[in-house]
Parts: C-alpha cells; structure tokens; sequence
C-alpha cells in the first residue's frame, strides 16, 4: 500500500492574548492507502487541530511554525488557497462531530446536497476553460519559438481548439443519451422484479424516471430507429399501472416494460464512433458524413484526420515540448547556483534585512524562471518557493522587532520562576520566549526550503536525460480533451439530484425521493449524521477525516454509522482518519492507532498494539479510566487536568499526571523507543536503564480476560 | 453492588406522558411505566435517544405534569395524572349508550373516578404544602420545649434560631429532595453567575439568609466533590468540563436529597473525566447512601454502575432486571440488540462482533394477543405476551 498522506514534524501554536498556546508540537505519521488511523486523546490533546491544518482550515490566530503534510507530492501548508479549492471537498472530505449544527437548518436536505456540486460545476467550467486557453497558447509560443513557422503554429492551435469543441459536443450528447438508457434499463430491471415479487412500492417515482429517461436516451448513435416506439411504450407505462393497480394483476405493465428494455438494451450494445475525429471531419471537410458501417467509419475518419492535421500536430507538439523542457532544464542548472551563491546571506549569525530581501528577489526570480509551462502536473515546490521564503523572512523580521506586552509578559513570568527558585521550589514549567517565533528554527527553515529544491532539481535535471516525449505528447493531447470536456459538461440541477439521491441510497436512506426534499429537523440524529457522510462524500474524496462522528448518537445508531463508514471505506478504497476519545470505537474501526498527548503523540501502533500490549502510562490510563461489562472495581481515573499549553512542561507532559514518573521525566522530553516494527511508545520507561513498571491492575486484569475470551472462542471454532 | 434496605423510596405507576403535537395527535413519550427504586441503590436507565429516559426523569420531579399514572415518594404521592380516570369515565357513557352496562353502574363508575380525579388533582397540587406543614410542626415541637426553658439572652438567641428554622420548614418542599443532574454542564449552568451562586441558589430559595452558614456550606460541598474554596468566587467558563460537571453535582447535594436523577451526566465528557465523575457520584453514595436515577446510554458506564436496570424502547419499559442477570440473560429481542451494539476496548472481539438489528414488527406478534409487562423471574420482568412468556422461559439459563 503506498502512503496518502505524510505528516512530518508538524509544530501548529495559536497566539492569543496571554501568550502562545503550542497545540501541537513535532508530530509525524503516514496515512496509507484504504487505512483507518485513529487519533486517540482527552479534549485540548491537538486531535482536531490537526485534522483542521490537513483540510486548510485551522482558526485565524493559527501560526503553522513548522513540518510539512504531503498529499500526491504537494505540502498542503504551502499550496495556495486556489489550489486548495481542488483539493478540499474533492479529495479531502471531512464529516463533523455534530450533524445538527453541520447543517443548516432552514434549507433542504436536496438542495445541500448538491449546492456544492452545482458550485464546483460551475466553478470547474470556468477553470477548466481558463487552463485550456492558457496551455494551447502557451503551446503556440513554445512551438514557435522552438522553429516552427509561426503562422502554421497558430493555424493548428486555431483548429485544434476549434474541432476539439465540435468533439466534445458530440461526444457528451452521446454519453447523456447512453447513460439515461442505462439507467432506464436499471430501473426498468428493478421494477419488473418488484411487480413480479407483488410489490409496487415506489411504481410510480420509477415510472417516472423511466419516461423521462427513455425520452433523453434518443440519439444518433443511441437509440434511433426505435425511438418513436421506445416513446410511445414509456408513455402508455403510467395508465397501464393505474388500470391494473387495483386488481394487482400487472402482467400487461410488466410485458410493456420488458420491451421496452428490449429495445433499450439492443440500443446501447450498438458499436461508438470515435466521435473525437468525426468532430473533426464535420468542422473542416465542409461534407456530410459518409453513409458507411461504423467501424469502417472509423477508419476512415482516422486516416482523414492523420493525414490532414493529426500527424504534423503531433510532431510540432513534440518538438515544442522538447524544447521547453530543455530550456527549463538550463534554467534550473542556473537557479541551483544562485541558491548555492545566496545561501550565505540567510545562514550568519544575524540576518540583514535589506540583503535578505534582495537576495530572495534574485532567488525568486532564478525559480520563477525555471518553470515549465508545458508540464502538465505542476511542480509544487518551485510554485511555493518564492511565497514560502518570502513569508519566512516576513515572520523572522517581524519577530525581531521589540513587543512591548510581550516582554513585560515575559519579565513578569521569569519573576515568577525566579521567586519560585529562590523559595527553594522547582518549578515544573518554563518560562515561554517573549518573541512568539523561535529564530533559530526559522533560519532552520529557509535552509531546508533552499536545501530541499537543490535536490529536487538535481534530480530534475538527471532524470530528463531519459524522458519518452511521445507518450508525454500523447498526454499533452489527453490533457487538452479533459478541460475540453471540462467546459462542456455541465452540472445541471436534474443531474445534480439524480447523483444526490444515488448518494442517499449509498448511505442508506429509505425513500430517498421523499428525503430529498424533507429539511434537517425531519431526520433523526443517525439519519442526519448519514447525509453529513454523503455530503462529505459527493465529490469522491480519497480521504476521509472523521471528526468525532459519533459522539453526539446513542449506541445503536453509532454502530450503524460505524458500520456505514466501514463499509464506505471497502467499496471507494478511502483512507480515514478518525478522531475520537472513545477506544471502544477505536478498536472496531481502526488498523493503527496514534494516542495524542498535549500536541504530541506518545504512542504509535496498530490496534492490537495498543490495546494489548500498550506501553505508555496515558495509555494505561486512558484504557484504565473507562469500564467495560466486567468491571467491577474503583475506576482509574487520571488526576489533574491537561496542562497549560502556554507554559509547556521541561520534561514529559504526561509526568505530573503520572504514578509512574520519574525524576527524569521532569526534566527531559522522553524520545520515541521502538517497541517493534509497527509499534513506538515516547515514555522514559522503555529505556533500558528503567526500573521494570507493570500496567495497573485493572488493565492486567482485562487483558488478560480478553485474551482468555479469545482463546475459548478459537476453541469454538475448531 | 449491595442494597442497604427494602424500603421504596420512589414508586412509578403506570406513568404517561402525552404531548400534544397537533389538533389532534399526540406523542407518547412515555407509555405506562411503572417501576420503583429502593433506598439506597442505583437504577439505570437505558434506551436510544427519544425513547423517552429524559422525559421520564424530568416527570418524576415534576418538571412536567404528567398525563396519568402517579408517582410515590417515600410513600406520599407526589404527582398524579388524570386522563386514566377521565378515559374510564368516557368509556362508561358510551358503555350505557351501547347498552352494555345499566344506569346504576354507570353512575358509580363515574363517582368513582370522579373521586379519584379529585384525590389526584388534590394531591398534585397540595403535596408540597401538606409536607411543610408537617415540618413546621416538628419545628414547633422541637422548640417549645426549650424555648419555655431557656431565659434571658439565651432566649432571645433561640427565639431567633426559632424563627429562621420555621422560615425554612414553610419553604420545605417535598421535591426538593430529589435533585437533578444534567447532561450538558455547558448548558446548565448560568454563565453570568459565581460558582458560590449557582451551588447556594437552592438553599437561598428555601430560606437560608445567614451568609455565614451559606458560605460554609458552598465550602463543605465545593471540599467534598474534589474542588477547592477558591473556585467558589468563579464563573463557570473557568473550568474544564469535568469541574463543571462537578459543579452540577454540588448543587445538587447541597440540598440533603434523598433521590438522586442523573440525566446522563457523563455522557459529553471526556474518557478520563468520565471516570473521574463516577467515581465521584459512588464516593458520594457510600457515603450520604444516596438512591440514584442514573439514565444513560453508554452501556458499559450503566452495567459499570448500577443494581438493577430499566430498558426503554419507544415509551415502553421492555425489560427490567438486576444488572449482571440482564447482561447475562437479555430475552427481549431489543435488549440483546441494545447490547450486541457495544463497543469494548477489544480489536479481535469487535471484529468478531456482529450487530443484531430489532425490527419491532417483525421480531413480535401481537396481532391476537397483546403484550404486558410479566415478571419472569423473581425481579426480571419482561414484555411479552403468553406464547413469548413460554419460549423466554425456555431461554433463561
């Protein structure tokens, strides 16, 4: 399984008006393909914050300090709001704790669901229109100027761009038509089951959809010959069920509707012109189509289209692509050493503000220049660069300057430590810097940032010796056909509902017709929280983050939502992230499990790991503190509260909590120890110098009832 | 867990609770409930959201006035409903218009009931006031004695003392010693007053005016649910969720109750404050021997904490029985349901687990012979009709 999503060293602090709070503080973790990773810990633990960073949604007063969340080569804290557009909702989707104030309450379940869709329809046209235009033109330049004469350039993007349009009108007529006769064939195989079954439940709605979609599945190449007789059989549909509904005797309405699906199946089994080259005979050869078989059209229309525009375009294509990429390559030999040049000025002692922009002026500039405009999947560090250096140093000059509240802030805590130390007292707190930035970690930064794109070009440059222009070229023409296709398509109201109420049968919704137009105070607390999770899953995300999602629902209705996300998750192949205080919940849903602690996770593992062979004392704790059906002693519940995270803790953050701390837990920050393979645990304990430390008693206990409940049930097994 | 007495402190009988929601239609939220608690022990009571648990609690402290059935505390009755009586009346009148029954009969019945509605009506409202007058009287009794003997400024000290104590026994209520604990700790507490507000408005109510007394009561109850006298001068704002809970909890001890209503007051808590609230709420009734409603739907927590334990499906009581014989012998098909859906800390047993689904339609048969609440077993009691009687019988281990 490859990973989704990696998060590296992630550090997210909120500034508030009594200083600093560090909600999360370095943590790491791979999200895999099809994988449930739970996120465990009290309230305030960094959870939510953490989900909210990997959506590009944290609160105003969030300062993402340092780390990077990598989804499909982009780092999600780097991309601009424009790029996050794509990437929230439609590859990300979140479901929130409470389905009641997740929706709104004076608008339709149906008009939620597909408010979005129609939205990024529309949104999605334009910007699909946007890029076409823009990379057929960059396309031009690039052909011109690698020796193509200029006007036969212009000419073919011209034309390119003028029969693309024709295609895909052709082609998305077709595919309405083909669908809708698809989908009257479902229907129509749904129905007669039901009326041979003796059920007419919903008759009516079907025939309906029937009518209507017999009437938008007449075509060219879909149903034609038939189609006045397709119609007239759909037509007759409804009064044959109002005659026979009373006497329940539907023979003649099921004869009906078997031949009209007759008639629709041999219409949508019939062979496709390749409409892509019949668009572009019908825009240039000024004639009709010749009246011939189908596959022999085709070929026809191949030899057509190569011979009269295809295969010079394609040449020029290449020719255009080589060269770009060859002068981005050069351009990148020149950026790495204006980084190695300029490395310098960020690395002394004391940044100068004046060389520091200057220098990242020249620099952005060296990156700007390297991008390739043909290049069909944008380079996401060289994009970034220039915001990200730029805002670097905005942060460390802007650090530096002296802030009065802060410092007398600062002034009064230290006054506090040292009154504390004179006392004889060892405090267990630090004093917090009056700048909110650490420098040193800023400069750590842009060392890393510079760094990092010196090696991705090396290896840019090295890997462009063994590029396959030909496929590339191939793409490029794909590429052109999608945001094409892209314009075209339109998400209109009725398709919008037919997929909303598809989603609502997904998710198990009954009567989703009737549903669909129902407001959110009509459903219950599980219903509600099923069209959250079909709202969360309209765009057909790969990832799904799971805030909470049950613990506003009672026992039953959270199995079943457990149940509905699990299977969600086995049939689109999602990856989930669900967060949750609830280890009940963890140990059905998830394969690994991350147990969170004042921003940072103190236990890694899968399920099995943690719960029977937990490590860390707070997970002792945690699985300690909630009663099963055979607990029958005094609860263990945790001491104290979480603590300030303005003030965070010298040593572990867990200790003051802790029975088992020891004297080194308060004063140095424990590393991850790795238990096994798949399982790490951040507590002193585990060192080997440690005193041996058995789980409290209560946790003992259940273990090991659980493991002797598993054995007799492998014994009932065999 | 160990029962102190056989004494009922509270007795539910046949309690309904009907809200009209139209013209003509009404919600029954709670559908002939009877149960009762013992001194001393704990109920649970469980059931999905809108099953009517909440309502029930809120009924029995007469947030609500419930439509019929009455409800018993420490052998008074404290609430009474009334639409039983009126049914049986209307039901005569149209016996006699049909002709089933004769003039004579009818009339009885409905002087019967008529007399039964009057009692409940009377009792409904003048319970309270019975109850303080009856305090007033043992005040009265407790002083004469020592108000004929004492003299000079030893009298007029206790003449004062006299005078407060009477204060508070007319302001006794009879339901005031049954306290509430909600579930929202957000919610219920007013965010505009101090802590020392919020736990001693019920005392000020009642009558308390001495400053002194009130503060050192606000400081006992604040000591003895685990926070100390500081936090009585802050707002509720200033604590995490677990100290608010715990808030709610002073305020509601404060009051010397004998019956405990605890609406699900651990379910918007976190996992470790969780355990730090019941654990609270059973040092407190080891100690003070409180009886407690405990209404939840976390069923590990319920099994976890109390005696016996009431299953509610759709305003019917469905089965009630001790709590490990109703873990270990569940017969209602809703109740095994209702525990096949736990999640236990337990990968290998969750992914064996598979979750029974109640279908009320399909699982029962009532179309010729309705069903009644029947006791089973000396104390599970379960809601059958004579042919499921039979075969549940065949199922007890």
């Amino acid at each position: 399984m490859e990973n989704k999503l990696q998060v590296r060293n992630l550090r997210i602090s909120f500034r508030t008006s009594n200083g600093k709070v560090q909600a999360v503080r370095g943590i790491d973790f791979d999200l895999r393909e099809g994988e449930t990773l739970a996120i465990v810990g009290e309230s305030g633990s960094g959870k939510s914050v953490t989900s909210k960073a990997i959506l590009g949604i944290s609160a105003g007063n969030a300062i993402v300090e340092s780390g990077e969340i990598i989804y499909d080569g982009q780092d999600l804290l780097k991309i601009s709001e424009e790029d996050f557009h794509r990437i929230r909702g439609d590859k990300i989707a979140m479901i929130f704790q409470d389905p009641m104030s997740s929706l709104d309450p004076i608008v339709t379940i149906g008009h939620q669901l597909t408010e979005a869709m129609i939205l990024k329809g529309k949104a999605r046209q334009k910007e699909s229109r946007r890029l076409f235009n823009t990379y057929l033109k960059n396309l031009k330049n690039a052909m011109t100027a690698s020796g193509v004469d200029a006007t036969v350039a212009a000419e073919s993007c011209k034309n390119f761009d003028k029969f693309e349009f024709k295609h895909i009108e052709l082609e998305s007529a077709y595919n309405t038509a083909h669908e809708a006769a698809n989908e009257a064939i479902e229907d129509i195989d749904e129905l007669v089951f039901g009326l041979e079954h003796g059920s007419d439940k919903d008759a009516s709605y079907h025939i309906k959809d029937i009518v209507k979609e017999t009437k938008s599945s007449v075509n060219e190449y879909v149903l034609k010959d038939d189609a006045a007789k397709a119609r007239e059989l759909a037509g007759s549909l409804s009064g044959l069920y109002k005659k026979d509904r009373h006497s329940r005797d539907f023979a003649e309405l099921i004869s009906a509707l078997k031949s009209l699906g007759e008639i629709l199946k041999s219409s949508v089994g019939k062979p496709v012109p390749n409409f892509f080259r019949m668009g572009y005979y019908l825009t240039f050869s000024g004639q009709p189509l010749p009246d011939m078989p189908i596959e022999k059209l085709n070929d026809f229309l191949k030899e057509y289209l190569d011979n009269n525009f295809m295969k010079a375009f394609i040449a020029n294509a290449k020719q255009a692509l080589r060269y770009s990429a060859n002068e981005s390559r050069s351009k990148m030999a020149a950026a790495i050493d204006a980084m190695k040049a300029e490395k310098g000025v960020f690395a002394s002692e004391n940044l100068v503000k004046k060389d520091c922009y200057d220098a990242q002026k020249r620099l952005s500039d060296a990156v700007r220049a390297t991008i390739d405009n043909l290049a069909i999947t944008k380079d996401s560090l060289t994009f970034t660069f220039s915001s990200s250096l730029k805002s670097e140093l905005d942060t460390y000059f802007g650090a530096i300057k002296k802030n009065k509240k802060a410092e007398a802030v600062h002034a009064r805590d230290q006054r506090r430590y040292d009154r504390q130390v004179k006392r004889g007292k060892k405090p267990t707190w630090e004093v917090a810097d009056a700048a909110v930035t650490d420098l040193l970690m800023i400069k750590g930064n842009i060392a890393h940032l510079i760094d990092r794109l010196t090696e991705h070009y090396r290896e840019n440059i090295t890997a462009d010796e063994k590029r396959d222009y030909d496929s590339e070229t191939i793409r490029v023409i794909d590429y052109l056909k999608e945001n094409a296709s892209g314009v075209v398509a339109k998400v209109t109201r009725r398709v919008a509902k037919d997929r909303a109420i598809r989603l609502m049968e997904e998710v198990g919704i009954a009567e989703p017709h009737k549903r669909y137009n129902q407001y959110p105070f009509e459903f219950s607390g599980g219903m509600r929280q099923r069209i959250v999770i079909a709202i969360a899953l309209a765009a057909n995300p790969d990832i799904l983050i799971c805030d909470e999602p049950t613990t506003a629902l009672d026992v039953t209705i959270q199995s079943q939502i457990l149940e509905l996300i699990n299977k969600l998750k086995v049939e689109r192949n999602l990856s989930v992230i669900f967060i949750t205080h609830d280890l009940g919940v963890v140990a059905n849903m998830a394969d690994n499990v991350a147990v969170m602690y004042a921003g940072k996770i103190v236990e890694y593992g899968t399920s099995e790991d943690i719960f029977y062979r937990a490590a860390h004392p707070y997970t002792w704790a945690l699985l300690s503190s909630m009663p099963d059906l055979d607990t029958n002693e005094k609860l263990e519940s945790i001491p104290g509260t979480p603590p300030n995270m303005i003030y965070p803790p010298k040593g572990d953050a867990f200790a003051p909590r802790n029975k088992y701390a020891m004297a080194i837990d308060f004063e140095r920050q424990p590393p991850m120890f790795k238990i096994s393979e798949t399982h790490s645990a951040a507590t002193w304990l585990l060192h080997p110098d440690a005193p041996k430390v058995e789980p409290p008693k209560i946790l003992r206990d259940r273990i090991e009832r659980m493991s002797r409940g598993r054995k007799t049930d492998n014994a009932e097994q065999q | 867990m160990q029962n102190n007495s056989d004494e009922v402190l509270l007795r539910v009988e046949h309690l309904c609770q009907y809200f009209k929601i139209g013209p003509n239609a009404v919600t029954k939220a709670v559908d002939d409930v009877s149960f009762d608690i013992k001194r001393g022990e704990v109920f649970g009571l469980v059931g999905e959201s809108g099953c009517g648990k909440t309502t029930t609690g809120r009924s029995i402290i007469k947030l609500y006035n419930i439509t019929s059935g009455s409800v018993y505390f420490k052998g008074i009755r404290i609430a009474a409903g009334v639409k039983s009586y009126k049914d049986a009346i209307s039901k005569a009148r149209a016996d006699l218009k049909a002709g089933t029954i004769d003039s004579a009969e009818c009339s009885r019945i409905i002087a019967e009931n008529k007399a039964a509605i009057k009692a409940a009506n009377n009792d409904q409202k003048n319970c309270d006031r019975e109850y303080s007058r009856k305090c007033v009287e043992s005040v009265k009794a407790e002083y004469a004695p020592k108000l004929a003997s004492a003299a000079g400024e030893e009298l007029s000290k206790l003449k004062k003392e006299y005078s407060n104590e009477l204060r508070k026994a007319r302001n006794t209520r009879l339901v005031t010693q049954i306290q509430m604990i909600f579930q929202d700790p957000i919610a219920s507490l007013d965010p505009r007053m101090t802590v020392r507000e919020i736990i001693a408005e019920g005392l000020v109510i009642q009558g308390e005016r001495d400053k002194k007394v009130i503060d050192e009561k606000v400081y006992e109850m604040l000591e003895l649910v685990g926070l100390v006298r500081e936090h009585a001068s802050r707002y509720p704002h200033e604590f995490s969720g677990g100290q608010r809970q715990r808030i709610g909890v002073a305020r509601s001890i404060i009051m010397n109750p004998e019956l405990i209503i605890a609406d699900e007051p651990v379910s918007a808590l976190d996992v470790s404050v969780q355990a730090q609230v019941i654990n609270l709420l059973n040092e407190l009734r080891d100690r003070f021997g409180l009886t407690l409603l405990f209404i939840a739907h976390d069923l590990s927590v319920v099994k976890y904490f109390s005696d016996r334990i009431g299953v509610m499906y759709y305003g019917k009581m469905v089965e009630l029985a001790d709590s490990d014989e109703l873990f270990l012998n569940p017969l209602h098909p809703y109740t095994k349901s209702l525990l096949s859906a736990i999640p236990l800390p337990d990968p290998n047993y969750e992914k064996a687990r598979r979750r029974i689904t109640y279908n009320p339609l399909a699982a029962h048969d009532y179309s010729v012979n309705g069903p009644s609440f029947r006791e089973i077993k000396p104390g599970h009691f379960v809601m059958c009709n004579d042919a499921e009687f039979e075969q549940y019988k065949k199922e007890l281990k």
